[in-house]
């Protein structure tokens, strides 16, 4: 995907394996819902498909988002992309009893979570999975998602990473209560109790969740700001980045990671990073361009086109010809903010629309065909072939350890992966033939939990 | 007629005469097998009693899973039976509570319950960091109807995927619920469609969670009720059915088994009862200890229709003091037995818990067709 040659970026890690991970993104615009194959986004059979077809794949992980308020548009209920979704643990604590070895992570929010009730239920998921629950750690904290709480918007936005920070310490308190009896009497020894009295908690309690095969529930960590980053380099055992379409701008966040994750004490390599991707896959070159133009196309319908474009614009854009051009007009607010929920609230409007307006007026786009543009760098795509070529590249020159995949199509969208792209990878000895450990840590090749290592060196 | 399926059974003492502790007591493989032994006996549902704190601080064998997770890793590995987790109202968030329940009746297929609960442990405060509720009751009528309110919050036809305006759903069936209680508020919507049941089977303790002020609609579908006797018991479920749709009694259960009485066995767990523990086994409910034919004619005779020619209750929940000795019994001896009689009849493989239950599939309270058609006050 990028237009340098191989040989521009030295291969650090040649015996390096390509993992992969699937995000069932349950809300966005890259989920074609239009096509005659595209499921039901909300049954369970669908979920139960994409998993199994995932785990027939060797994935290390699939991959539940959250949202804990629905967007809107300008006080509206944003009703042109899949909405609705279930609850992250729930689900997975479901599709647990019907798969054997893949990971299941569950995104799920430090700001409107009590730490003692969201580390029994990761606890719970991690024990009767067997060792394969992660937790992808988010924070939010506008008072807008927390009108769905009690609390309500109680937290300052300089504090949301404090607030992670604590929430992860308790947890790790309660995932480190019971004994370990490594095998022996299951009666024997004492339940430690829990206590955090700072400035942002006052806990006291007793946990009930005993430790499970992997000792803690794997961490995930996606932020992409120098804090959230600290965060994760202090914290996390995977990124899940933003860094997945250009292998230079990869690998300069990776030699980042590392930088910092050094810095806090650990190994260089004890974050593993596995950038968000689409990949789409032809007989042939030509044959892989046009179905990347159809979903491109599909995913931006009209509707959506000038959805996005009003957002930036800070207006109902609707009566615009789509396949005409944008408005003459500057954008009426200063801030992205119209759309609440959204990943990109607060960006500079202006800015935005005077870099869209100068492509479109360069290239002679209309909004739709200007939306498309903007979206189509994402991910891989070519012969299965090419694409594994690439994917192995990205893998051994250090930029990344696994790639999170979000099928176009729910829910047969990985089945060219996994029926034509892993065998390629598998050809070449860079993708396994078959599960070599049953929990997620062993999958990853991680460490001992962060909070477990001490007796680790100590026996060294 | 349902079972509660925490742990080692309802007893205090079961863990420990069972020999169970830590991992095994909790393990998926344990959690599956029990409840498939209740399905494969023909109940109707089982319950997953729970608590966030343990019933002996620092004791292994007091560990124990997250009632939701445990009801949603059987959702699958069963097909007819119903799942009832036992999730508080007191502390936990309303608006996680309604996803979560709302998202297991999606992965059941319609099957899910729930024993909304209070919590009047001081301690839990602590643990949640936040003052102790002193109004349990205002606090769980509040917690319910907003669950409720919650799951109507998408009509069942919300999705409507028009490919020619380019619209998935229809905004104007997805509504914000705005509820405004007296200790919180919560906008809505939820963020998970309407579960297959519309509503989720609500069951409560007989006076946990109270009516709501203008009584517009019942919060409980079953109110369980308990009693000394079959005489207080029936009276009991009458009394509540004044304010529920039905009433079941709570049972608790030590059957002769093995070679020894129920007597005996209750002796030797309430001998090995731990020390410290936070609630001795439940005084409130009916018991049964001795054989399972006692417990056939004691079912029997709940079953049986007064001179008004309804039944003094509609239906029980069985707390079998240790599953792994009780369960084996009850499928054996005692669900054969009412079959015969036909007072009860095993759940249909797909059918919803509502439908096992013969209760309605309710409206939804925001459709406006429903409004547009119900008779004006």
């Amino acid at each position: 995907m990028t237009d340098l040659t191989p040989t521009d970026f030295p291969v650090t890690r040649p015996d390096a394996q390509v993992h992969f991970g699937v995000f069932f993104q349950g809300v966005n615009h890259t989920t074609v819902w239009s096509d005659p194959d595209s499921g039901s986004q909300t049954d369970f059979a669908t979920f139960e498909r994409v998993i199994r077809t995932a785990e027939r794949g060797l994935f290390d992980a699939f991959f539940l988002g959250e949202g804990l308020r629905l967007r809107e548009s300008r006080g509206a209920l944003h009703d042109l992309d899949v909405v609705g979704r279930p609850d992250a643990i729930t689900q997975l604590a479901a599709l647990a009893a019907i798969t054997t070895h893949i990971g299941l992570v569950a995104t799920q929010n430090t700001t409107y979570n009590d730490p003692a009730d969201l580390a029994r239920r990761l606890q719970s998921l991690d024990v009767l999975s067997g060792g394969r629950a992660a937790w992808n750690v988010v924070t939010t904290d506008n008072d807008w998602t927390g009108a769905n709480f009690r609390r309500g918007g109680y937290l300052d936005h300089a504090l949301r990473y404090d607030r992670a920070q604590g929430q992860l310490d308790i947890a790790r308190q309660i995932w480190d209560a019971f004994p370990d009896t490594g095998g022996s009497d299951a009666f024997s020894g004492v339940v430690a109790h829990v206590a955090e009295h700072s400035a942002l908690f006052d806990v006291e309690l007793d946990p009930t969740t005993p430790r499970s095969p992997q000792g803690h529930p794997v961490i995930f960590q996606a932020g992409d700001s120098p804090q959230g980053r600290d965060f994760a380099a202090a914290n996390a055992d995977v990124i899940f980045s933003r860094h997945g379409a250009v292998l230079a701008d990869a690998l300069e966040f990776a030699a980042d990671v590392r930088r910092r994750t050094v810095a806090a004490g650990r190994p260089d390599d004890d974050v593993k990073i596995f950038p968000g991707t689409g990949i789409i896959v032809g007989d042939t070159p030509a044959d892989a361009e046009e179905r990347a133009r159809w979903v491109r196309w599909n995913q931006v319908t009209p509707a959506t086109a000038l959805s996005i474009v009003g957002n930036i614009w800070g207006e109902d854009l609707s009566g615009y010809d789509p396949d005409g051009p944008l408005p003459a007009h500057d954008p009426v607010v200063e801030e992205l903010g119209g759309e609440r929920g959204s990943a990109t609230t607060g960006a500079r409007t202006r800015e935005i629309a005077a870099q869209w307006r100068a492509l479109a007026e360069a290239e002679h786009l209309s909004i739709r065909e200007l939306v498309v543009r903007n979206s189509s760098e994402r991910g891989f795509q070519g012969t299965p072939a090419a694409v594994a070529e690439d994917l192995i590249r990205w893998v051994r020159t250090g930029a990344v350890d696994g790639f999170n995949i979000s099928p176009w199509i729910v829910p047969s969208g990985l089945d060219d992966i996994v029926e034509k792209v892993v065998p390629e990878l598998q050809e070449r000895g860079a993708y396994p033939t078959s599960y070599t450990g049953t929990t997620l840590r062993g999958h990853l090749g991680l460490r001992a939990p962060l909070t477990r290592r001490a007796a680790t060196v100590g026996a060294a | 007629m349902g079972l509660d399926a925490d742990g080692a059974g309802a007893h205090p003492a079961a863990a420990a005469v069972t020999g169970l502790a830590g991992p095994d007591l909790v393990s998926g493989a344990r959690l599956a097998r029990t409840v498939r032994q209740a399905e494969n006996a023909g109940l109707t549902f089982v319950s997953f009693t729970d608590a966030l704190l343990p019933a002996v601080p620092g004791s292994p064998a007091s560990a124990r899973l997250e009632s939701v997770t445990r009801a949603a890793f059987v959702s699958r590995t069963t097909s007819a039976i119903g799942l009832v987790p036992q999730v508080p109202t007191t502390y936990p968030e309303p608006f996680h509570v309604a996803a979560q329940l709302a998202s297991l009746d999606i992965a059941a297929g319609g099957r899910a319950g729930w024993i909304a609960a209070v919590t009047r442990d001081a301690a839990t405060a602590d643990a949640y960091g936040r003052p102790v509720v002193g109004d349990l009751a205002r606090e769980a009528r509040d917690v319910v109807r907003v669950v409720r309110d919650l799951w109507d919050s998408w009509e069942d036809d919300a999705v409507i995927r028009d490919v020619t305006t380019g619209r998935y759903i229809d905004r104007d069936r997805v509504h914000h619920v705005d509820f405004e209680g007296e200790s919180f508020s919560v906008k809505g919507p939820l963020i998970t469609p309407r579960p297959p049941q519309g509503q989720l089977v609500v069951l409560a303790a007989d006076g946990d969670v109270p009516p709501l002020l203008d009584g517009a609609e019942p919060l409980v579908d079953v109110t369980l009720v308990g009693g000394a006797g079959v005489g207080a018991a029936s009276g009991n479920a009458e009394a509540a059915r004044e304010r529920s749709p039905r009433a079941g009694v709570d049972i608790e259960v030590v059957l002769d088994a093995g070679g020894r009485t129920g007597a005996d066995r209750l002796a030797v767990l309430d001998g090995s009862t731990p020390a410290g523990v936070r609630s001795p086994w439940d005084t409130r409910a009916l018991r049964h200890v001795g054989s399972a034919a006692g417990l056939v004619a004691l079912l029997t005779e709940l079953a049986t229709p007064g001179p008004d020619s309804r039944r003094p209750v509609d239906g029980v929940r069985l707390l079998p003091a240790v599953l792994d000795v009780d369960l084996p019994v009850l499928a054996r001896d005692v669900l054969p037995a009412l079959r015969a009689a036909r007072l009860v009849a095993a759940p249909r493989p797909g059918a919803t818990l509502r439908e096992s239950l013969g209760l309605p599939r309710p409206a939804n309270r925001y459709d406006t067709r429903v409004l547009a058609d119900a008779p004006s006050a």
